[in-house]
C-alpha cells in the first residue's frame, strides 16, 4: 500500500471565500479520498423562523440567509405561503418576480465565472467579469433601491412598481451585458487558460449525476434536464423564454459554457419581461394564516432550493425547512474530488460555485 | 403532493422498490417535531421533468428510535441524514453526529425530545 498524505483545504485559504474545510486524502498528487466540514458558521435560521419571527416577517428573514440569492429564498418562501393562504397574485407581480429572480442568476454566475478565471491565473478577466457585473447591481438597485438586499418579493406580490422610463433604462444596460457576454463566451471557448486547460478536469459523468442527485448547473453540464423552471407552473417561465441549457462533457469547461448560455438566457427573459410588463396592480391582500403543508421549490443560481412550511393556522408555523442547493451537492462535489490533481482542487471547486452561507443556514 | 406511510421497518424496502435514480430525485430528508415527544421524519422525492410531482414517504418515531440509512440505495442521503442526527438528536443507522453543528453549540434544536 502507498504512503497517503492528508491535504486540508479551508476553512480559509486563498482560493475560498467561505468558511468550508475539505481534507484530501492524496497519494503523491492524487486525491484518493475525500471529508467535508460544513458546520462554522451556523446560524439557526430554521430554528428563528418558529421561535422568533411571524409567518409574515418570516420572508425578509430567510433573505438573509444568502446575499447572492435573496431574492430567490424570499420568494421560494413567500410562494409556499401564498399556497397555503390560497391567494392568487396579479400576472404583472409573477413577471416582476421573475425579472428578479434572473437578475440574481446573471450577477451570481458572473461571480463564479470571474472566480474560475481567478483560479486560473487569469486576473484581468475576473477584473473584467466583476466590473461588467456592476452593471446588473446597478439594475437591481433602479429596480428596488438596494445592490443586495432588495426586501423587493412580499405575500401577495412585491414592494415597489416599475415605470416606463425605467424600464427603458433597463433594457438598454442589459443589451451592454449581453453584449459583453458574448465577448466572455468568445474568451472561454477560445482561450487555452480558461477552454483547454479545464477540459476533461473535475468532470462528472451523467451516470454519476443520477447517482448523487447532482442539481443546478453541476448537473445540467453533464447532461442531466433538471431544472426547476421546467417542473414548476406558478410562475410564467416558459412565456417569457425559458429554455434549458445543458452540455454533455460534464467537466470544468461544461460548467462554464452552461453558466454562459444560462446567462444569455436569463437576460432574454429579462428582455421580454420588460417589453411584455402587464399593466395592473403589484400587490394582492391575502388574508388568514397558513394552514397546513406545502412544498416549493424553485430554481437558485447554484440550482434546487426547497421549502418546506407547516403552519398551524396561527401567526407562528411549525416548521421551516430549507434545503439549499450546495449542501445537497456535497456528496457529488466529494465523488468529483476522487482521482483528481490536488493542484486543480480549487478550480474545480471554484467551478462548483459553492455557496456556505446557504449551506450554514 | 403524495403522502406514503412507511414505518422505520418497512422503509428500506418501500424505498428500495420506489426508487428509480433516472426517475426520481432524492429532494432531502426532513423532520417536524410533533406533540409527545414524537417526530415526523419524512423522506421526499421529485419526478425528473414532471410538473411538481413529489412523493414523500413519512413515518412517525418517538426519541429513542433509531432510522435505518438509505445511504446503500439513495448515495446522496448521506449529507442530509446528518444533518437530521444534528438538529433533531435522532440517532440514523451510520450517521455520525457533529456534521452541522459544533460541540458547544445548541444540540438538537429542532427536537421535541426532553433530554
Amino acid at each position: 500500500m502507498k504512503k497517503t498524505i492528508d491535504i486540508p483545504l479551508g476553512s480559509q485559504h486563498i482560493s475560498l471565500l467561505e468558511p468550508v474545510r475539505f481534507k484530501f486524502e492524496c497519494e503523491n498528487e492524487k486525491i484518493i479520498g475525500v471529508d467535508s466540514d460544513v458546520g462554522f458558521v451556523h446560524r439557526g435560521i430554521e430554528h428563528a423562523c418558529t421561535t422568533k419571527f411571524k409567518f409574515d416577517g418570516i420572508g425578509y428573514v430567510v433573505a438573509r440567509i444568502c446575499g447572492l440569492c435573496a431574492i430567490t429564498h424570499s420568494l421560494t418562501y413567500t410562494a409556499g405561503i401564498e399556497k397555503l393562504l390560497g391567494g392568487e397574485i396579479t400576472q404583472k407581480a409573477k413577471y416582476l418576480r421573475i425579472l428578479l429572480l434572473e437578475l440574481d442568476r446573471i450577477h451570481s454566475h458572473m461571480l463564479c465565472l470571474s472566480h474560475t478565471c481567478e483560479n486560473a491565473g487569469f486576473e484581468a478577466m475576473f477584473m473584467r467579469i466583476m466590473g461588467d457585473r456592476e452593471i446588473i447591481m446597478e439594475i437591481q438597485e433602479l429596480l428596488t433601491g438596494n445592490r443586495v438586499q432588495f426586501d423587493f418579493i412580499s405575500i401577495g406580490g412585491v414592494n415597489r412598481d416599475l415605470d416606463a422610463s425605467r424600464a427603458k433604462e433597463i433594457i438598454i444596460k442589459l443589451e451592454i451585458v449581453k453584449q459583453k457576454v458574448l465577448g466572455y463566451i468568445d474568451v472561454f471557448t477560445n482561450n487555452w487558460s480558461l477552454s483547454l486547460k479545464f477540459q476533461g478536469v473535475g468532470a462528472l459523468s451523467l451516470d454519476e449525476a443520477y447517482r448523487f442527485n447532482a442539481i443546478g448547473p453541476l448537473a445540467r453540464a453533464s447532461g442531466l434536464n433538471i431544472d426547476v423552471r421546467n417542473e414548476i407552473d406558478y410562475l410564467p417561465f416558459f412565456e417569457l423564454g425559458f429554455v434549458m441549457q445543458t452540455h454533455t462533457d460534464g467537466d470544468i469547461n461544461a460548467r462554464n459554457l452552461v453558466r454562459l448560455n444560462e446567462i444569455l438566457n436569463s437576460l432574454e427573459m429579462c428582455n421580454n419581461t420588460l417589453e411584455g410588463l402587464p399593466e395592473g396592480d403589484i400587490f394582492t391582500k391575502l388574508k388568514g394564516k397558513p394552514k397546513g403543508e406545502v412544498l416549493v421549490r424553485l430554481e437558485a443560481p447554484r440550482g434546487e432550493l426547497m421549502y418546506y412550511i407547516k403552519g398551524g393556522g396561527k401567526s407562528m408555523l411549525e416548521r421551516v425547512r430549507i434545503k439549499t442547493p450546495t449542501f445537497s451537492s456535497i456528496p457529488a462535489f466529494s465523488h468529483i474530488f476522487v482521482g483528481e490533481n490536488y493542484a486543480d482542487a480549487p478550480a474545480i471547486l471554484a467551478s462548483f460555485d459553492p455557496c456556505l452561507a446557504c449551506t450554514a443556514k | 403532493m403524495k403522502k406514503i406511510e412507511v414505518t422505520l421497518n418497512n422503509v428500506r424496502e418501500e424505498i428500495l422498490e420506489f426508487y428509480d435514480a433516472k426517475k426520481w430525485h432524492f429532494l432531502t430528508l426532513n423532520g417536524v417535531a410533533l406533540e409527545d415527544e414524537k417526530t415526523e421524519i419524512q423522506w421526499i422525492f421529485s419526478q425528473y421533468e414532471a410538473f411538481d410531482e413529489i412523493v414523500i414517504m413519512f413515518a412517525e418515531i418517538a426519541c429513542g428510535d433509531v432510522v435505518p440509512s438509505i445511504v446503500d440505495i439513495v448515495p446522496s442521503a448521506i449529507i442530509s441524514q446528518r444533518e437530521f442526527v444534528d438538529m433533531f438528536g435522532i440517532e440514523v443507522d451510520g450517521s455520525e453526529k457533529g456534521l452541522y453543528l459544533d460541540q458547544d453549540s445548541l444540540q438538537m434544536p429542532l427536537s421535541s425530545c426532553k433530554v
